[in-house]
Formats: structure tokens, sequence, C-alpha cells
């Protein structure tokens, strides 16, 4: 019975605080936005169709330039750690695969991909 | 009341959005300068809607939804300049309006105090609150259609698709930017189709501030009677350096637009030294040079045939209206040109003209200008029936498509429209 009533009073503390946090949370939140309120805003006019579109992501040639030299650094990590056994050749292993991807660089700023405007 | 001393500390600069009517363009931009102010180019980041200038019809609404956009507690401030109407004053539940010459800084912070103490109510939104069209329950996910491809999600439609420049089918977005949007001359709507970033097509333009006649500043009295040759340039490097403020605040540089405002107000004859000072300092700044170079360039073929002004000037064109004016003649005077066209073009060669005319006026002595049917306005050629404003905002439709959405916004700032002064012509001559 002692065990019973215990629950009983945990299960009424709970639905208590549950009730007391609900109607707090919605005396301290600002009030709900009315509809009006939640358009973006472009300038004082109501947009005419939904936001959800398809465009073309035109920074894709600065993000595939980013994965390589993010991937570049992957390498990197192993190459330092036999950098001083190799010595030289490691040395000039690395320049040339940098150079490679230095090409890279200069393809995607030819093509203005690194313009911000 | 245990919230009023946090409420006090908390009332810093207030965020103000604001929203120029007619008369009010240039004294919203003075209160820049107000540091009791701080002007918000969004009304989500405001808590006061201030209204500075006359209201019009076509403006009512856009300043009624800046107004509910605006999160609360939110109050309202209307300001009538002298000699305006206070046409649709009062719109508003419970404004604050404030007439002529008055303080309007510290009567905007007197309002935010009120509001944050809570001794003034927050503004009761003016729209009701439905969505443009009914969706709540539609499809299977309640979100107002079939999928991704129809119905109305949240009330709108989705947009349409049409072929991209590179040949993919796109979304096609409809957008009508304006009459408030910061970066844009107030007053002006712009109806453009946008894919991605690009400007595809120009639709059309509205101006919300047509309404009665233009404003009556120095250079369209001198269409009616001769005025000094001096106060004419003085009055045309602060128009410039005026514009200048508002390009490196748009180019990511407002304290550096914040001190040329403060010398656009208080410039003179005697100032040449400073502007030029100014100018080389410009033409220092890698960053500025980095953000404006090749960005919006006009060929001219873009400005011919048109009314002049830098803006042509600063592409190759050599009209100037002044060059036939004998009193200009006198002094010497030869129109400045530049051959690139571009965004740092313009600015460079506005500052330059600025330089120019600050010089000839320290020259002139009281030589009067007498107009012979035009002016050459800050903006270009003014005719009695005609503004530059005007025919620049014709042209929008062939020089805005192709461009990406911040070229496009660099342009249309650095055509340096005024929609009170682009009403129509035969509203002027009627009048």
């Amino acid at each position: 019975m002692a065990a019973l009533g215990a629950a009983l009073t945990v299960f009424l503390a709970g639905v208590a605080a549950f009730l007391v946090l609900r109607w707090a949370g919605d005396a301290l939140s600002p009030p709900r936005p009315t509809d009006p309120h939640r358009v973006p805003f472009q300038g004082g006019r109501p947009p005419e169709v939904h936001a959800w579109s398809r465009f073309h992501v035109r920074y894709y040639a600065m993000t595939l330039i980013f994965l390589a030299f993010d991937m570049e650094m992957v390498f990197m990590y192993p190459w330092a750690v036999v950098f001083l056994e190799e010595g030289l050749v490691a040395g000039v292993e690395m320049l040339m695969f940098i150079a490679i991807l230095v090409l890279g660089i200069l393809y995607g700023w030819r093509e203005k991909a690194f313009r911000w405007a | 009341m245990g919230l009023r001393p946090l409420a006090r500390l908390a009332a810093g600069p207030v965020p103000t959005f604001v929203v120029p009517g007619r008369g009010g363009r240039r004294a919203a931009d003075d209160l820049r300068l107000d540091g009791r102010l701080r002007l918000v180019d969004s009304p989500r980041a405001a808590a006061v809607l201030l209204v500075a200038g006359t209201l019009t019809d076509r403006l009512l609404p856009a300043a009624m939804l800046a107004h509910d956009q605006i999160p609360g507690p939110r109050a309202t401030v209307q300001w009538v300049p002298e000699g305006r109407r206070d046409r649709l004053a009062g719109t508003f539940s419970a404004p604050v309006l404030l007439r002529g010459d008055v303080d309007v800084g510290a009567a905007v912070a007197a309002t935010y105090r009120e509001l944050l103490a809570g001794d003034r109510p927050s503004d009761p939104p003016v729209y009701p609150d439905v969505p443009p069209a009914p969706w709540r329950g539609a499809g299977p996910y309640g979100q107002g259609g079939k999928g991704m491809s129809g119905g109305v999600p949240y009330g709108r439609p989705l947009a349409g698709r049409a072929p991209d420049r590179d040949g993919l089918e796109l979304d096609r977005l409809p957008l009508e930017i304006g009459p408030l949007f910061p970066p844009f001359p107030p007053g002006l709507i712009l109806r453009i189709d946008l894919q991605g970033d690009v400007v595809q097509q120009v639709a059309g333009w509205e101006n919300a501030l047509a309404f009665g006649r233009p404003p009556r500043d120095i250079f369209r009295r001198a269409l009616r009677e001769p005025v000094a040759l001096a106060e004419l340039e003085v009055a045309r490097a602060r128009h410039h350096l005026r514009w200048l403020s508002g390009t490196l605040r748009l180019h990511g540089l407002p304290a550096l637009g914040l001190r040329v405002l403060v010398l656009a107000r208080r410039v003179g004859p005697g100032d040449v030294d400073a502007v030029a000072s100014l100018k080389r300092k410009l033409e220092r700044s890698r960053s500025l040079a980095w953000a404006t170079r090749g960005i919006a360039t006009l060929q001219p073929e873009d400005v011919r045939d048109g009314p002049g002004g830098p803006v042509a000037r600063s592409a190759g064109i050599r009209d100037d209206l002044r060059t036939e004016d004998p009193a200009y003649r006198g002094l010497g005077f030869e129109p400045l040109t530049r051959g690139e066209g571009d965004a740092r073009a313009r600015w460079r060669h506005r500052l330059a003209e600025a330089v120019q005319a600050l010089e000839l006026a320290g020259r002139a002595g009281d030589r009067l200008v007498e107009a012979a049917g035009g002016v050459e306005s800050p903006r270009g050629a003014l005719r009695i029936g005609g503004s530059p404003s005007a025919d620049l905002l014709s042209r929008l439709p062939a020089l805005l498509p192709g461009r990406e959405w911040g070229e496009a916004v660099a342009l249309v700032h650095d055509l340096d429209l005024d929609m009170e002064e682009a009403v129509r012509a035969a509203r002027e001559e009627a009048a």
C-alpha cells in the first residue's frame, strides 16, 4: 500500500511539474508570430511563390577545390610521419603532388570560381 | 516592478527600421549620425518602425507589412517634416506622431524606453493572421500539396521551371523587391525573375512614391530662375558625397560611410583638399578596389543617348550640359570622363566630379547659371518635363538581365535613382 502511495505521489508530482513547465513555457514565450510576420522580408511585398526551389549551385567549383585540399591533408598526415625516414625523396614527391593540385587552383581562378559577388 | 532598472540598462541604441516616404529620404539618411538610433536593414532586427515623410497609397501596404514583421514589443513613430502633408498618418493603431522640426532621435529613444519599461503596450498587428491560400491539412504530410511538386505549401505555390543559361531546367523565382529594400532607392518596386542568383528578366517596376510634384531642390529651381553657380556646384559635391556614403555602406564599409556623410553635410568650396585627400585614401584601399573592380560594368551603348550624367561619363560618354553654359565656359570647364564603366569607375568618377565641383565653386565668384532648357543635375541632364531618374529607370529591363544579384543591386544603387524625381513628366507640366 505504501509503495502504491509513493508511486501515485511521484506520478502526481510528475504531472504537476509537466503542467507547470508547460504553463511557464507559454507564459514566457513571445506571442505566436502571425502569418504576415512569418513571410520573408523582401522590401515590403509578400512573396508570390514558395521559396522551395531548385537552383544552380554555382559555387560547386570552389567546393571541389576545397574537397581536393581537404583530402590532401589526409595524405599529409602519414607523409609527415615517414618524412624524416625517407628524407628528400618524400619532400619532392609531396611537392609534385601539391603542384598538381595547384594547377586545379589556377584553373578555378581562370573560371572565376573565387569571385565573391 | 523589478524589471524596470534592467529595462533601462537594456536601452542602448534603438534598433529602428525606417520607412522613407516622400520628402523623408535625406532626413532618414541623416538619422544614421544619431548615436541614439541604430538603423537596421530588416524589420526583423528592429523594435521601432519610423515612418519619415509622407506616406503614399502604394507605400502604405509595404509599411504595414514591415510593421507586422517587427517582433514584439514594437512601436511606431510617424514623422511628418515641415511643409509636408500628413497623408495617411494615423493609419497605425497608436503611433507617436511628430511634426516639423523636432528631435526625432530623442522621441524614438523615449518611445523605446516606455516600451521596455512596460508603460506602453506593444503595437497590435495590422494585417489579419491568415495565410494567402488555405493549405493546412492538405497533402500526405499536411504540407499543403502532393509532395514537392504540387499544391500550395504554407499557402504559396511553387515556382515554375524555365531553361537556365547553362541549359538546365531550373526553377524561376518571380520576386517583387522593394519599395523598402534598403540598398534600393526608397520607393522602387522591381519585379524580377531570378534563377539561382542570376537575374533572368525584369518584368517591370513600380514607383511607390509617384504622387504629387517632384521635389524642389536647387537644380530644379535653376530650371526656372538664375541661381549662383557656386551654390549649384556645392550642392553637386554634397550630393555626390552623400551617394558615396551609401556606396561605402553597400560595399561593407559602414563606418567610413558615416564619416563621408558627416563631410557631405558640411562640405564647402574651402574643402577641396579634404575631398581630394578622401579620394586618394579610397583609391589606395585594396578591399574597396576588389569589391568594385569589374562589377556591374556598363558599355557605352548602354547609356548612350540618355541623360548623360556621372553614370554615362564614367562609361566614356562625354555628355554634360555645363559645356554649353557660358558661365561654365568662362571658368574653363572641361567635363571629366572615364573609360572603364564598372562600379569602381563610378565611385572614382563621382569623387573626381565632387573635387571639380568644389574647385569651380571656389573660383565662381558671383557668376549665375541661366538654364537654357536644361540643367546638369548630379544625376544627369534635368529638363522641364523630363528627369534623368525616369530615363535611367526605363533602361533597367535592358541593363539587369544576365547579371548576378549582387551586381544588379550594385548597379541599381550606382544609377542613383530618385523615385520622387521620376514622377511622370505630364504631372509636372500640369503643375
